[in-house]
């Protein structure tokens, strides 16, 4: 019986002495609202990029935007994330006294945008010109024959990368403690700090993350499923 | 002036790739009514002459007038005068991610040419018109190569064009579905459709053309109604292409 009251000890004072859980769940609330935000402005930036990268490759045009995405790509990919969210907070944004949820937010889209970015240009490459062509050809502009044909094929064939991107996305979040805001990662250690018990609050965070990101997961399954329908 | 409208006017056409020159200058005049099969070598420039017709393919040098107005100038709206020129791509070039009908109705709906329920009905009646009536629902992965062919031509057809462009419709074609593509090409030029079609059909070009156009070395090298043109080639490079393909 030792061993079971060991375990309820535990939990007990982890997680229900003091309404500790609360840390996890306040700190889970924070890490899905910066990724939501951080997953919408990654994804606009994202296609925005790739769409004038690839329009470049393809026919010259953009000459100016392109160098810009370019030089984006360039230094988001070359550096550490870390280093990113620390200059956005102590930097960029050091005056404003901004809500580190923004902050977060903005440090983390900005970073992804540039994988998505990458990830949606080689969608957008992989699609036959004849596409365009088709498309140009019966008299629709530039801007309807990507969001009409182009982009919907290239978004299918690149989602299973694009969730995996996102799943990154959540997890690199955890870095956010470093600017003082209260995510699951930190919740948990704020947990062990007054319980000086690392396994039960950081096993329970770990756990947290693996269940997001098999409904991620398993979400994406389905889509992708009805997406394959003119495959069938 | 003959009594029939011209309808494109090609005047010093040159197109480079770097520094290779593909259409060297091709000057010709295509009218309402006629049907333009155009052959010629391989690399001889001539699926390059009629993707430029709709600036597919920007030409270098020379001008390309459509109904009048000169499509070459970068001031021109050249969708506008797209929807008046159909194209049927070697490929097919349908879109997978789109049922037939949807294929059909896209430009049209889109373009706000045709309202949702209009179009429609057009599209099923093109399905009728191309013989794939049963077809309307369903997506192209699961269509025959000539089938693929009859619906893009049906999707041409929906923007209601003057001029419609083929290029080597049946080129991709497995053998037994030529038959049925140029069929439908058949009865268009019936109906008095203005066509220019690249082809290697030279049957096509002798029943249907009226007038059949030879390009070699980025030229036009001789054009002639089809009786002339097969009965009594001049040009020596011409004598060579027919001998080897008749």
């Amino acid at each position: 019986m030792g061993f079971l009251q060991n375990l309820y000890d535990g939990f007990y004072l982890n997680f229900i002495k003091d309404d500790r859980y609360l840390w996890l769940v306040s700190g889970l609330k924070n890490t899905l609202l910066i990724t939501i935000f951080a997953v919408i402005l990654g994804t606009i930036i994202g296609f925005i990029v790739a769409i004038i990268r690839s329009t470049y490759e393809k026919s010259g045009s953009f000459k100016i935007l392109n160098g810009v995405c370019t030089v984006y790509l360039t230094v988001i990919r070359g550096t550490p994330t870390m280093i990113q969210l620390l200059i956005m907070n102590f930097v960029i944004l050091a005056s404003f006294n901004m809500n580190p949820i923004i902050v977060g937010g903005l440090s983390f889209g900005i970073n992804s945008g540039a994988y998505v970015a990458e990830i949606v240009r080689s969608g957008i490459m992989s699609i036959d010109p004849g596409q365009t062509e088709a498309g140009r050809s019966l008299g629709l502009n530039f801007t309807q024959t990507m969001q009409l044909i182009i982009i919907p094929q290239a978004f299918k064939n690149v989602l299973p990368a694009l969730v995996n991107e996102f799943i990154v996305l959540i997890k690199e979040t955890s870095i956010i403690g470093y600017i003082g805001m209260m995510d699951l990662t930190k919740g948990a250690m704020t947990i062990q700090s007054r319980t000086f018990d690392p396994t039960w609050p950081l096993l329970a965070a770990a756990v947290i993350y693996l269940v997001i990101v098999m409904i991620l997961t398993f979400f994406m399954k389905k889509l992708e499923r009805r997406l394959r329908v003119s495959e069938r | 002036m003959s009594d029939k409208k011209i309808l494109l006017e090609v005047k010093g056409l040159q197109k480079s790739f770097g520094d290779n020159l593909v259409l060297a200058g091709i000057n010709t005049e295509i009218s309402q009514g006629e049907v333009v099969a155009v052959i010629g070598p391989s690399g001889s420039g001539k699926s390059t002459f009629l993707r430029s017709l709709n600036l597919l393919e920007v030409p270098t040098g020379g001008q390309i007038l459509f109904e009048g107005v000169d499509i070459t100038d970068p001031k021109v709206d050249i969708n506008r005068h797209r929807q008046k020129i159909g194209m049927v791509f070697q490929q097919f070039n349908l879109f997978p991610h789109k049922t037939v009908k949807e294929n059909i109705l896209l430009a049209p709906v889109t373009l706000k040419l045709l309202s949702e329920a209009d179009a429609n009905k057009r599209a099923l009646e093109l399905l009728e018109r191309v013989g794939l009536p049963d077809k309307a629902d369903t997506y192209p992965e699961m269509l025959s190569g000539g089938q693929k062919q009859r619906i893009a031509i049906a999707r041409a057809l929906a923007m209601n064009p003057d001029v419609m462009l083929f290029d080597e419709p049946t080129s991709a074609l497995d053998p037994e579905m030529v038959g049925e593509v140029l069929e439908i090409m058949r009865e268009l030029a019936k109906d008095g459709m203005t066509m220019v079609v690249v082809t290697h059909e030279m049957g096509f070009a002798r029943e249907v053309a009226t007038r059949v156009v030879f390009i070699d070395e980025g030229v036009i090298k001789e054009e002639n109604p089809p009786e002339e043109f097969f009965g009594n080639p001049q040009d020596i490079r011409l004598k060579e292409f027919l001998s080897k393909v008749l």
